[in-house]
């Protein structure tokens, strides 16, 4: 790890750790646990959807399984100290990357807008279950979990750390992704998958995998989400809408990015809560989020964090060009300007 | 010589057009071996067929003594058949010489392991500078010109160290000078001991590189020989003349 980043990574984690000494008023962290539940999520789904080009809609459905299979696994029971669910996390991830395997093996043999369609409809078929599995869901009256046994005047605070503590987990996964060549297996998959087989890259188990460990951190998190509401009801714990704020979120901050979900959580969800309580909760702040997305795709089609970096690269090269007394820097100077004498420049097409 | 690969009788039909009839053909261990005929004669269809990227609908494809017949082209790949592409395909959004690591074909236990180690870098830096690419590794993929890009993806099949390239087009859209360097190329790859199957449109390309040349015409193989002979066949004046 470069200095930079450990720098980057030890600064966050230590303003993650000191946020609740503040003193930050109830509502503060309220909205602080849901920012760290989307960049939680938004990270999860960058996996899959970022790194390996695959837009899944589904993860909603793993989100709601998440937060059922906590709520089975403590149905009609009291806590003792209140921290037993997320001792259990760990079970609800693996549950979560279980039931996705197969679902993996099955979607993935489709792509792009197919997959699309065929994860959005294995998000309905979870939520349509939740609502008529009353035995185990309790449909559409919802079902209980355990009350957190947690004193009111920091009852927040348990649910922020288990939150950060998922997000700096995640966050490292997608680092260490990176880093590996797993992560240049799954971009080359985005770039041309059927290319990629042809060099010999796993595609199929590279994806499969991504795709379980996605599933599997968006469980955990449904789970945390279900306990910190004690109460939970199919449309909520089952909603297209969680799906679309993680594809929003990654898309703004930029995809394929370690930072760009994050970011992207931190704007939207901020901004949803913040609009949420101006303007009451009548979902205007959708309009908002159909606005964004317009925004996105005129002004910032490869998300905020790519462009700023692009930008940031090319002035770099312009700089480095003018030092050079080049006239013009579009050609970028350390990658060999072309010349009569180098044949590898000297043909048509030019540089795209 | 051996051969190092042969196709046995190979048919694929696309709705009522027979893209390949019946064909058979060999490739010699150590041969530059061409692949001659008019546009629409089969011989991308062929080669799909040969790297797994399409099922044959009838008929047989050996590689090193083995059925490989409906084989997926990574694993072809991983047993030392390559490919190049009539388009340059490489990974825009990779750079240079990650675009060489990730043709080294590696496992499952290399997955986790760093995205560009000291050994990857090693070999890629060394065909890079071969190629005269070395200066550009750095570069993501999608800045290269298209004559870049043809290196380049030449270069990253030989990152897996195969038996058999197959080229398709090599020299499509790319000038005189760079023409002579991927025939250099291909010689001194040659004579390292790798054999090429090459489809190609330039002939005087094929007549100074290729022997032997095998020409197809309408899905199915109508000679093959050395390539003074080829040049006065009637049968093959006739695919691409006309009578």
């Amino acid at each position: 790890m470069s200095v930079p980043s450990a720098l980057r990574g030890g600064i966050f984690v230590a303003l993650l750790v000191t946020l609740p000494m503040l003193g930050l008023q109830h509502w503060f962290l309220n909205l602080l646990v849901f920012v760290l539940m989307y960049a939680t999520m938004s990270s999860a789904w960058n996996l899959v959807g970022g790194f390996a080009g695959y837009p899944s809609l589904g993860h909603a459905g793993f989100f709601g399984i998440g937060a059922y299979t906590l709520a089975l696994i403590f149905k009609d029971q009291v806590l003792a100290t209140g921290y037993e669910p997320f001792l259990l996390l760990p079970v609800v991830g693996l549950v979560g990357a279980l039931i996705g395997w197969p679902i993996a093996v099955i979607s993935m043999r489709t792509r792009a807008d197919v997959f699309a369609i065929v994860t959005i409809t294995f998000l309905f078929v979870i939520q349509t279950l939740a609502f008529n599995l009353h035995d185990f869901t309790g449909g559409s009256q919802g079902t209980a979990l355990p009350i957190p046994p947690f004193a009111a005047a920091h009852f927040e605070v348990p649910f922020y750390y288990v939150m950060a503590a998922l997000l700096v987990f995640t966050m490292g996964l997608t680092f260490a992704t990176m880093r590996s060549k797993l992560g240049l297996s799954l971009v080359s998959i985005r770039a041309d998958e059927d290319k990629a087989r042809g060099v010999g890259v796993r595609v199929i188990g590279v994806k499969v995998l991504a795709f379980s460990v996605s599933v599997g951190i968006t469980s955990m998190v449904g789970a945390v989400w279900a306990y910190y509401e004690s109460f939970i009801y199919p449309q909520f714990a089952v909603d297209p809408l969680i799906t679309i704020a993680m594809v929003l979120m990654t898309f703004l901050g930029g995809r394929g990015t370690l930072w760009g979900p994050v970011l992207g959580a931190v704007i939207l969800e901020s901004g949803q809560q913040l609009l949420t309580y101006q303007l009451g909760a009548v979902q205007l702040y959708l309009i908002v989020y159909a606005l964004i997305f317009l925004v996105i795709i005129l002004l910032l089609p490869r998300g905020i964090l790519p462009t700023i970096q692009d930008r940031l690269r090319l002035r770099k090269r312009r700089r480095r060009a003018d030092a050079e007394g080049a006239a013009t820097a579009v050609w970028p100077k350390d990658a060999a300007i072309p010349s009569e004498a180098d044949p590898a420049n000297m043909l048509g097409g030019g540089a795209t | 010589m051996s051969d190092l690969l042969s196709v046995h009788d190979v048919t694929k039909v696309f709705g009522g057009v027979r893209a390949v009839d019946g064909a058979s053909l060999s490739v010699k261990e150590g041969t530059i071996t061409a692949l001659i005929g008019p546009n629409g004669s089969g011989k991308t269809t062929l080669f799909n067929i040969i790297t797994g990227y399409l099922k044959a609908d009838a008929g047989r494809v050996e590689f090193a003594g083995r059925d490989v017949t409906g084989s997926d082209p990574g694993r072809l790949y991983r047993q030392g058949l390559s490919r190049t592409f009539q388009q340059a395909r490489i990974f825009p959004q990779l750079t240079v010489q990650e675009n060489l690591v990730v043709a080294g074909g590696y496992g499952w236990r290399k997955l986790f392991t760093s995205r560009v180690g000291r050994e990857d870098r090693r070999r890629a830096d060394s065909l890079l500078e071969e190629f005269r690419l070395d200066r550009v590794s750095d570069l993501f993929a999608s800045e290269l010109s298209y004559g870049q890009r043809k290196l380049l993806e030449f270069a990253a099949v030989l990152m897996s160290s195969p038996r058999l390239v197959l080229l398709d087009e090599p020299t499509a859209g790319v000038n005189p000078v760079l023409i002579e360097t991927m025939e250099r190329h291909v010689r001194e790859r040659n004579a390292a001991g790798i054999t090429f199957l090459i489809v190609e449109h330039d002939m005087t390309f094929v007549m100074r590189l290729c022997d032997p040349v095998i020409v197809l015409d309408a899905g199915k193989p109508i000679f093959a020989g050395a390539p003074s002979v080829v040049q006065n066949n009637a049968l093959v004046l006739d695919a691409y003349l006309g009578s």
